[in-house]
């Protein structure tokens, strides 16, 4: 990472920890630019793409942190690292369903706050550059394209994020295993899982719902204390209200 | 439900409530002043007229034989014992005779009955005259005192006097619950505040009493908005200092990551960030214990089951090697809070996990039984003595007292409060064959709590 500079937009209103925090990612190789309101963040990224990612705080006076989110999600694909309360489960949920790419407990070691950033960044620079092979993989009726990094349905783009296209693609690879939500973790969001770690969850919830829009119901199965599966033949048996169920769901 | 009414019977008009004290006082004093009026009223009637009929009597026996003897006089022959044998004939018992003795004027004894073992101070003395005006002295024993509660007793088995009992018993049950009833509805008002930490005012029906119960009154209702004043400061204060304390300790860490990149391998840098992550720790534990005493959010469905598994799932990252079994019971939704339920079960299965070695199973279980929700966690660690287990709930307690190990002591105090703010209650005991045993109780329904 050291001989590329990556632009990182910080967003918190307390300006001491902002410069602070600046200062460490600068030492770290990052160039950072600073905001203190929500409102100066939505104009900054909705008039510029220049940023790699952006490190949001969710709890902001005046406008949240979830605010920003949810106006730059609706125009922008900026990748974008929530930085929540440590209790605040609600806020991470709703924000990676928003359309967050990661979060991280607040007050962290800015060590880790690096560590999640180059992990954002190396998954979504990954998925511009055409370094996998391109697969074309069928199943249920999902018709994924990892060159484009698009999934069809009926000849329907689903709205996939980054992550959620990578999670149904490791899926719908390894169909009829069940992989671990520490390996989807690692693969899928490039970073180790942690105690009380929801993304995977979240992220799997949210393909269960787009593809449940898309007529599909009951193709990724739970494996409790696990992980995820594709299943070869949906399992008939289960019902389809996991459309709108928790990321927390384990219907089994 | 039979036994809840009866429990709720008995604790209405159990025989140790203000009620029954308040209603047999009453009773038993004004029957006591009504009996003892009429006893002293009846008795004094009584013994008059008693004297009067016994005095009665004498004499006109005593003018009979004197009549008789006047007679026989005339006639010339006075046999002694002729008039004894008369009189005999003359009433309808022998009972009736009154003992007496008669003598004239001359001291002659002219009639006596009985009179030989009546002592001197018993006797009274009678002048009465016969036909031929010769006074007579008619020496007789004072009329016996006679048993007046038989006579007040039977002047009392009238329907008059059971009136008085019922009407005496209506006013006193009255008056008692006049009194009980305001009581009792302070009480359920302070309860009601302490479970539901809902201020109102007492209605002013009883405010506005002017007695020493509506000033009582006043005063709870004053209490009651003071304590809650109280309470809604600490817990912002509290809720305050919390969170601004995150703030400095979001830039201590940044600033400890700062030095870290200049000097790395700083054995310092690595306290603070230890010290960092304890201290965040311990605001998040006193944010989520505070959080506990706010007010009351509408319950909603919980699935125990999928919270336990959830958590399990965390366990499983935070404490590799340690195996966690759960047993559920399917049937086990309850109505709560889900997120307090989320802390108290992760508390305690958290605590399971701390205190066990590698591969010593920790077992959860979910079970049914009544309209009470049990779960059970089971540790083989090395357990607590039995005399520690109260104290554990304490917060700021750890067994042991091992001060500087992982931990606050808060973990416990906050599964307790939530377990109670569900109307439940926590167990924990040792069982024999060692390590820990955590047992929840719920109420499957939570309105039925308060």
């Amino acid at each position: 990472m050291e001989n590329e500079k990556y632009k990182i937009l910080l967003v918190d209103d307390d300006a001491e920890l902002c410069a602070l925090l600046s200062e460490f990612l600068q030492t770290d190789g990052f160039a950072v630019e600073t905001l203190n309101s929500g409102d100066a963040a939505i104009a900054r990224l909705l008039q510029s793409d220049e940023f790699d990612t952006v490190v949001l705080d969710i709890m902001m006076p005046g406008m949240s942190g979830l605010d920003v989110l949810r106006n730059v999600r609706a125009k922008k694909q900026t990748p974008i690292l929530m930085l929540t309360g440590r209790g605040d489960d609600i806020d991470r949920i709703l924000g990676l369903e928003m359309g967050a790419d990661d979060y991280l407990a607040k007050p962290c070691n800015p060590r880790e706050l690096g560590a999640r950033i180059r992990a954002i960044i190396r998954r979504t620079q990954n998925g511009n550059a055409p370094t996998q092979a391109v697969v074309h993989a069928e199943l249920h009726g999902i018709v994924l394209d990892s060159g484009a990094r698009t999934a069809l349905v009926d000849n329907t783009p689903l709205p996939l994020t980054g992550a959620e296209f990578n999670a149904l693609s490791l899926l719908m690879e390894r169909v009829g295993q069940t992989i671990t939500k520490q390996e989807m973790t690692e693969e899928v969001l490039n970073r180790p899982l942690e105690a009380y770690d929801r993304a995977m969850d979240v992220h799997v919830s949210r393909i269960r719902q787009k593809l449940s829009a898309a007529g599909i119901n009951d193709v990724i199965k739970s494996v409790r204390g696990v992980g995820y599966q594709m299943l070869t033949v949906p399992s008939s048996s289960a019902s389809s209200g996991s459309a709108h169920s928790t990321p927390s769901d384990q219907e089994q | 439900m039979r036994a809840e009414v009866w429990h709720s019977i008995k604790h209405t008009f159990g025989f140790k409530r203000l009620f029954w004290r308040i209603f047999l006082t009453f009773w038993l004093a004004s029957l006591l002043v009504m009996t003892a009026t009429g006893y002293v009223l009846v008795s004094k009637y009584t013994s008059d007229e008693y004297n009067q009929r016994y005095f009665n009597g004498v004499i006109s026996q005593a003018e009979r034989i004197v009549w008789r003897y006047e007679q026989d006089l005339a006639s010339g022959n006075v046999p002694k014992g002729k008039i004894k044998d008369w009189m005999n004939q003359n009433v309808r018992r022998r009972s009736e005779l009154i003992p007496m003795s008669i003598s004239d004027n001359t001291g002659r004894t002219i009639y006596h009955f009985r009179m030989n073992k009546v002592p001197q101070r018993d006797r009274t003395v009678k002048l009465i005259y016969g036909l031929s005006e010769l006074p007579y002295r008619v020496e007789t024993r004072l009329p016996e005192t006679p048993r007046i509660y038989k006579q007040v007793l039977y002047r009392f088995q009238s329907l008059q006097f059971v009136l008085i009992f019922i009407a005496s018993a209506l006013v006193s049950a009255l008056l008692s619950w006049g009194i009980v009833r305001p009581i009792n509805y302070l009480g359920a008002f302070s309860r009601r505040y302490a479970n539901q930490q809902e201020v109102a005012t007492p209605p002013k029906a009883i405010m506005a009493r002017g007695d020493e119960l509506g000033d009582l009154a006043a005063d709870i209702s004053f209490m009651v908005n003071k304590t809650h004043q109280a309470a809604t400061t600490q817990q912002q204060l509290l809720h305050d200092v919390s969170h601004e304390l995150r703030a400095p300790l979001a830039r201590l860490q940044a600033s400890a990551a700062i030095i870290e990149q200049h000097t790395p391998e700083s054995r310092h840098v690595k306290q603070i960030h230890n010290d960092c992550l304890r201290m965040d720790a311990l605001i998040q534990q006193i944010l989520d214990y505070s959080k506990l005493e706010k007010g009351t959010p509408v319950p909603e469905d919980c699935d125990i089951n999928a919270l336990c598994e959830r958590i399990a799932d965390d366990m499983a990252v935070n404490y590799l090697g340690i195996p966690l079994n759960i047993e559920c019971d399917p049937n086990v939704a309850i109505s709560g809070y889900e997120e307090a339920l989320h802390q108290a079960l992760e508390n305690i299965i958290g605590n399971a996990c701390k205190y066990s070695a590698k591969g010593e199973l920790v077992e959860v279980t979910t079970k049914k039984q009544h309209n009470t929700v049990i779960i059970t966690v089971r540790d083989h660690g090395p357990g607590v003595d039995s005399d520690e287990i109260e104290k554990l709930l304490q917060p700021f307690y750890r067994a042991g007292n091992q001060m500087h190990t992982s931990g606050f002591g808060l973990g416990l105090s906050i599964a307790k409060k939530a377990i109670e703010k569900h109307g439940g209650t926590l167990r924990m005991s040792s069982p024999v064959d060692g390590g820990l045993k955590v047992e929840m109780l719920l109420p499957v329904n939570q309105k039925s709590t308060s």
